[in-house]
């Protein structure tokens, strides 16, 4: 008898002792994988469709591949970008920084950076967006090293397309914000001259805590550093955040008003949209007032 | 940014919500090895599912009406993570025919990871079982008690929930040797699930979410 119980508790160590390789970090990637970027006519599902009077001209639309390698990485992964202006007019131009959020790729947001395409006026500012490794016809595996990475190597191409600190700016959707924030605070090929922030997290912590109800350590679950709460502490530019009040992804009080409280650079300022959600940011307030924000913020800060 | 992130949700949900130990105290020095495999029904695609949750329990009896336990948790322990909960059942009121038989489980569940990420939750089941039949089979139903002693989250956001109960509704089949325990329990139907991201099955709609166990109890 003794010895059956023993093999009992003995099966029960040895599962334990085997185990503890598991964390949820890569669930923070819901990528989609694409043979080919259709842009306007991507019939997948998408946040909102925009009017024929957003459209951008073809010639205004620039699809290329960049090559980004990470600090300990040996092989650069090559990974796809979209440039939505006139490149030969960089040099000169106000350029946003698009960084997209968690979800499949470049298709299912180009509807978004159409939209800041025609910020102020169509074309006004270049918007480069990028779609990180693993996401749409990009190559490779997501990861948090690969999220800077990849932003960082679209910010190489901007720089040497001409383009100066003071004439870029960073925008972030959710997942993206995490890029952008990071990117703006710390030193990497160029430093914005604004932060924008849509729909932010506070930490993969927060998430975990708001999930479970609990005020459990993040620890528990996953290695994520990404923290734009503490990241948000040495952004030191003018920083824009807004935010849904009926998000009920990302808590607009757990979440970005905590991101927004901890900013203490030189000017910030704060919109709160009532009855938006996590996605609906635009099509709740309206295109063109949310335009007018990002405009005002872009031209008067 | 939704979809995967659900994972999370259901991970740290199923932390709290393990099936009922010991409703009924073994006997004077009977030694009993548990494995329960269960937890909160979710929508999945078209289908609904229970999330595996897998806990291993090893509980001695002290007395005829104190069982003292250990369980250890499986599912943590592949994230890393030590997860055990030591405890006791108390017998406190014997069967009186349909009138039923009523016992209290204080426990301490004990997380830890590293110096940064340790936790302690208190925990309190309530159970009224009774006994049926020639093998003595079980039917119980009670009440767990998660306590969150945190007043704070991160960045010093106040902890909105302190207190997290289970109702529960069981039946176990008996022999000399083997039970064979099925569990069914609502977890947190005072807390909100719409921030969850999951879509919890739960008789309330957009608050808790309903869990279903199968334990199996080898006694020696």
């Amino acid at each position: 008898m003794k010895l059956q119980m023993k093999k009992y508790i003995l099966i029960t160590v040895v599962i334990t002792g085997l185990t503890s390789c598991f964390t949820l970090d890569d669930n923070l990637f819901n990528k989609s994988e694409l043979t080919e970027y259709k842009l306007d006519n991507y019939s997948g599902d998408v946040d909102f469709h925009l009017d024929n009077s957003f459209y951008i001209q073809d010639t205004m639309v620039h699809l290329f591949t960049l090559n980004s390698k990470a600090t300990e990485e040996s092989n650069a992964t090559t990974i796809y970008a979209l440039y939505i202006g006139d490149i030969s007019k960089i040099a000169t131009d106000t350029v946003i920084m698009y960084c997209h959020g968690n979800k499949d790729h470049m298709d299912f947001y180009w509807q978004r950076a159409k939209l800041l395409a025609n910020t102020k006026s169509k074309n006004r500012f270049g918007v480069m967006m990028i779609d990180y490794r693993g996401y749409g016809m990009s190559e490779g595996k997501p990861t948090e090293d690969g999220l800077y990475a990849d932003v960082d190597a679209a910010l190489k191409w901007l720089k040497g397309k001409g383009l100066s600190n003071d004439r870029l700016l960073m925008y972030g959707f959710s997942m993206g914000t995490a890029p952008a924030t990071k990117l703006s605070a710390e030193s990497y090929s160029m430093k914005p001259s604004k932060l924008m922030l849509e729909a932010p997290f506070a930490s993969a912590e927060t998430m975990i805590q708001d999930g479970s109800g609990l005020a459990m350590p993040g620890d528990f679950f996953t290695t994520l550093k990404i923290n734009n709460a503490e990241e948000i502490k040495t952004v030191t530019q003018p920083f824009f955040w807004i935010h849904g009040e009926a998000d009920d992804f990302l808590n607009i009080d757990t979440h970005g008003a905590v991101v927004y409280s901890h900013y203490s650079g030189t000017y910030k300022e704060s919109h709160r949209i009532p009855a938006a959600g996590h996605s609906t940011i635009q099509t709740t307030m309206g295109f063109q007032p949310y335009l007018k924000l990002v405009g005002d913020f872009i031209t008067q800060h | 940014m939704r979809t995967n992130i659900l994972l999370i949700s259901i991970t740290t949900l199923i932390y709290a919500c393990s099936p009922g130990r010991y409703v009924k105290p073994l006997e004077k020095k009977q030694q009993a090895v548990n494995v329960s495999l269960g937890g909160p029904l979710i929508k999945y695609g078209a289908a609904t599912i229970p999330i595996p949750f897998l806990t291993a329990n090893y509980g001695y009896g002290i007395d005829s009406t104190l069982t003292a336990f250990g369980s250890a948790n499986i599912t943590a322990a592949l994230f890393g993570n030590a997860q055990v909960e030591l405890g006791v059942t108390k017998q406190v009121l014997k069967q009186n025919k349909y009138i039923p038989a009523i016992s209290i489980s204080p426990v301490l569940n004990i997380i830890y990871k590293n110096k940064d990420a340790k936790k302690l939750y208190p925990q309190l089941a309530i159970n009224a079982f009774w006994e049926y039949g020639k093998h003595k089979n079980l039917i119980y139903a009670g009440l767990d008690n998660w306590f969150e002693l945190s007043s704070k989250r991160a960045y010093g956001i106040n902890q909105p929930n302190h207190w997290i109960f289970m109702p529960m509704i069981g039946h176990s089949f008996n022999n000399k040797k083997w039970n064979f325990n099925l569990e069914a329990k609502i977890i947190a139907p005072n807390i909100s699930n719409e921030i969850l991201v999951v879509d919890y099955v739960t008789p309330f709609k957009t608050h808790g979410a309903l869990g279903v166990y199968f334990g199996c109890t080898r006694k020696f």
